[in-house]
């Protein structure tokens, strides 16, 4: 009898956490909403606080250099902050209330334990804001002198205001992926520490990849920005202008880019480290057909960026010696593409094992592994680098007299960089899978080391020498500007698949391990459920986005009657 | 102006709509809840197997390592010899019957690992209910053994609560003995092809009858994996050994004379 009390006051208990612990929302449910108000103010969030950051380089440059166009350059980046400003708060605010309503429960929850950090964030926003205010709106007023290092300064309070904030909201999200270990579903939520749930697991790690990835993405729309800018522009200085903003903005993203999967180890092995089932869920779980879609995706982010490159050496005097090579790039681009895209561990249904006749593909099987993965994806990095470095040297030649010399040099460390990552390639299908592991390290550091080494010996290498002819900025066929709106809509799209990832691995847990889902809502949908709601964010973020590139061309024409756009910028060389 | 701005708002729109449709192109595999199961204490052996084999192959999230045998020892097949989990359970730690031990390793992982395998496995305790824990191991039991689990393991009255609805009395076997329905029920059909359709990861129903007599279609249900049928070697000990618990006497033969007159 006892046992029966004792069930049917779980049952009770059961019901009424459920009964008060959500809200409704007409039409796409409670879940779609806090959805779409998370994604889209994290959008927002991930451009404002990653373009202060190319914004005060870029005018450190200026100042530095003396040159005129980059810190015009770095104004109008930060005005189109200042719209995105106004969109992201207004976006949190929604997010905060649909969480309120409609998960007031959880939220009680994380009130409890994160109150005294609501509170600074709060606090750091209205900060934040106002040095934004300050920085954009004193750009002309202190603009020489002393006063400019001080106008300097606030861009940088910016960054550090702004980057303040985002480890703020991190540690929220992270600690619902991965609350410490002495924290249970009995636990209530005022015993736990504010600290001791801050500095959780994944804390850093998502921090040190968002900061990389808000640069990425910032590049990205600024790029599109320009690309837009180009296609409307009226006078060749203007499409001059924005074909430079467009180049800056291209590089900025790629080149931020290409050190973001370093970033995604780490944190992929930190997951792993605090709960191996957390990591098998994400990486060879229902998850794992979401690594074939991100490979797609970055698939195209490679071929766009490649090919906006190589279409812009069309521009510069001197680079149809390098043409014939684009071919070839293609082509490894393409095939390990292709590899990169292969499916291995994966769950499939019974039709499909019977398909392949065992649990992988009899061909596929051989692509489809980490080995085959790496190799394939340290080569379109350095095939990606290889692209920048010929377009940075174009219409240059170096007068030094050890030119010729480090030039080999240069060959052979990329020669050993790509023979480093086929060795380990194929030599990780003969040895054990710990072993196999280990050399992803190795061929990560194999590129990494050739692309500082070449760098710095080209940096010294094109020093003082000879132009080739000045690049013809503004002469950019119309195609290669949509390469750029291509990688901006691709970037917010992987942003939005990553995030389906971070958050769908906690599954049926708000907070994993401790607080389950109790809503109709919890089961973690497919992969196609999950690709509409993310389309539907990116198309909403895009179409506020585009709205805030109108307002900020009507600003622009408000208050200046004539074009912001430079004098065709004096460009001895590419790659500036 | 407005031409490019098509043009802009057409590249944004196939692009998004390439994306969306990779993602609806891929098998479509969502994450389940763990089900509530509200077990009573007259749940039968067979009911208890048939909801933790629903918690192992699904909400559980098992076979993502146990599936594939690389992560961790595959449990539904044999393993060096010494059969399914259900046969091997017992002998594992010297001093430990079955139940004991598939309950330690469900609820303190770390205390025994398996040789050739990583300590990977998380306490289940924080994700599944002691109902739903017990009800898992009955199914592993039932891979080649004996299950031993009762209502006392998990706490619940010999009574149904008052006023429950039979349904939360436990998933129930069904009692007819219309044999498609069986093949249907009992998730047959989900290896083996008839009338043409259906995946081929086990022999197909079309023609069973011509090719073995009526006691060796018995005894392949009984003892899945006494014999293999040529051609489908790689699918060795796939098959559940559970039948002759989930089956009456009459659905069984009601399903052998059905596949022993295909011919």
């Amino acid at each position: 009898m006892t046992d029966v009390v004792g069930l049917l006051q779980a049952a009770a208990q059961a019901a009424a956490d459920t009964a008060g612990g959500y809200g409704h929302f007409p039409g796409i449910g409670a879940r779609g909403a806090v959805w779409i108000a998370a994604e889209v103010h994290l959008m927002f969030a991930a451009f404002v606080l990653g373009v202060p950051m190319f914004a005060v380089i870029c005018e450190l440059i200026g100042i530095v250099g003396k040159d005129e166009k980059y810190d015009k350059l770095s104004k109008e980046f930060t005005r189109l902050l200042v719209f995105a400003y106004s969109a992201t708060a207004l976006w949190g605010g929604l997010l905060l209330f649909f969480l309120t309503t409609l998960y007031p429960r959880f939220w009680t929850h994380m009130a409890t334990i994160f109150s005294r950090s609501m509170w600074v964030y709060a606090g750091l926003f209205f900060i934040e804001s106002f040095t934004l205010y300050l920085y954009y709106y004193g750009w002309d007023r202190w603009k020489v002198g002393r006063a400019k290092w001080g106008h300097w300064g606030l861009g940088l309070l910016l960054n550090v205001w702004g980057t303040i904030v985002m480890f703020i909201a991190n540690s929220w999200l992270t600690y619902m992926m991965s609350p410490p270990s002495g924290v249970t579903a009995e636990t209530l939520p005022a015993e736990v520490g504010l600290w001791n749930a801050i500095a959780n697991a994944t804390w850093m790690p998502i921090n040190i990849h968002r900061l990389i990835g808000n640069a990425v993405f910032g590049g990205a729309i600024c790029g599109a920005y320009a690309a837009f800018r180009f296609l409307a522009a009226k006078t060749p200085e203007e499409r001059a202008h924005y074909d430079w903003m467009g180049y800056v903005g291209n590089f900025i993203a790629i080149s931020t880019f290409i050190v973001l999967p370093f970033a995604g180890y780490w944190l992929g092995r930190e997951i792993y480290e605090y709960n191996q089932q957390m990591g098998i869920t994400m990486m060879g779980g229902f998850m794992s057909w979401l690594w074939i879609v991100q490979a797609v995706l970055i698939g195209v982010l490679f071929l766009a960026a490649n090919y906006y490159l190589w279409t812009g050496m069309g521009r510069i005097p001197g680079a149809e010696r390098f043409a014939p090579y684009t071919k070839w790039m293609l082509l490894v681009l393409v095939i390990c593409w292709i590899v990169w895209a292969t499916p291995h561990t994966i769950i499939a249904t019974r039709e499909e094992l019977a398909a392949m006749g065992g649990s992988h593909h009899p061909f596929l099987n051989v692509l489809g592994v980490m080995s085959a993965k790496n190799t394939a994806v340290n080569l379109m990095i350095l095939t990606t680098f290889l692209s920048f470095l010929i377009y940075r040297r174009a219409n240059r030649r170096p007068t030094v007299a050890w030119a010729r010399t480090a030039t080999i040099i240069q060959t052979a460390m990329f020669a050993i960089a790509a023979g480093v990552v086929l060795f380990y390639g194929v030599y990780g299908y003969f040895v054990e899978a710990i072993v196999r592991i280990g050399f992803s390290v190795y061929q990560v550091l194999a590129v990494l080391a050739c692309i500082i080494g070449v760098s710095i010996i080209d940096v010294f290498l094109v020093r003082g020498a000879e132009s080739r002819g000045e690049i013809r900025w503004g002469m950019m066929p119309a195609r290669s500007q949509y390469a750029l709106f291509i990688l901006a809509v691709t970037f917010t799209w992987l942003m939005g698949l990553m995030g389906f990832a971070r958050s769908g691995i906690r599954q049926h847990w708000h907070v994993y391990e401790v607080m389950r889902d109790t809503s109709a809502d919890a089961a973690t949908p497919a992969l196609g459920e999950a690709a509409n709601m993310i389309s539907l964010c990116v198309l909403i973020f895009l179409g506020l986005v585009a709205f805030i590139f109108w307002l900020g061309g009507l600003a622009e024409r408000a208050g200046h009657k004539a074009p912001v756009a430079l004098a065709v910028p004096p460009q001895p060389a590419a790659g500036d | 102006m407005w031409r490019t701005n098509l043009k802009v708002l057409a590249v944004a729109l196939i692009v998004i709509g390439f994306y969306t449709m990779v993602a609806h192109v891929i098998p479509q595999l969502q994450s389940e809840v763990p089900e509530a199961l509200a077990l009573t204490g007259d749940v039968t052996p067979e009911a208890l197997a048939a909801a933790g084999e629903r918690i192992y192959s699904g909400a559980g999230g098992c076979v993502a390592c146990h599936g594939l045998g690389t992560r961790a020892p595959n449990l539904v097949t044999d393993q060096g010899g010494e059969g399914t989990i259900g046969a091997r359970c017992g002998s594992r730690r010297p001093g430990m019957d079955c139940k004991s031990y598939l309950y330690e390793s469900m609820t303190n992982p770390g205390a025994f690992v398996v040789p050739g395998f990583e300590n990977i496995m998380p306490d289940m305790r924080r994700q599944l209910a002691d109902d739903q824990i017990w009800a898992t191991i009955a199914y592993l039991q039932s891979l080649g053994g004996e299950v031993t689990v009762t209502a006392s393991d998990y706490g619940t009255s010999t009574e149904a609560p008052t006023g429950a609805a039979p349904a939360a009395a436990g998933p129930a076997l069904t009692a007819t003995t219309e044999p498609l329905a069986l093949l249907r029920e009992k998730g047959c059909v989900g290896c083996h092809a008839i009338d043409g359709a259906g995946p081929p990861i086990g022999p197909s129903f079309d023609g069973m009858g011509r090719r073995l007599p009526a006691d060796q279609i018995r005894r392949a249900i009984l003892l899945p994996n006494a014999d293999t049928a040529k051609g489908y070697e790689q699918f060795a000990g796939t098959m559940p050994q559970t039948f002759g618990q989930m089956l009456s006497a009459a659905q069984l033969e009601a399903i052998v004379q059905f596949l022993a007159g295909r011919r």
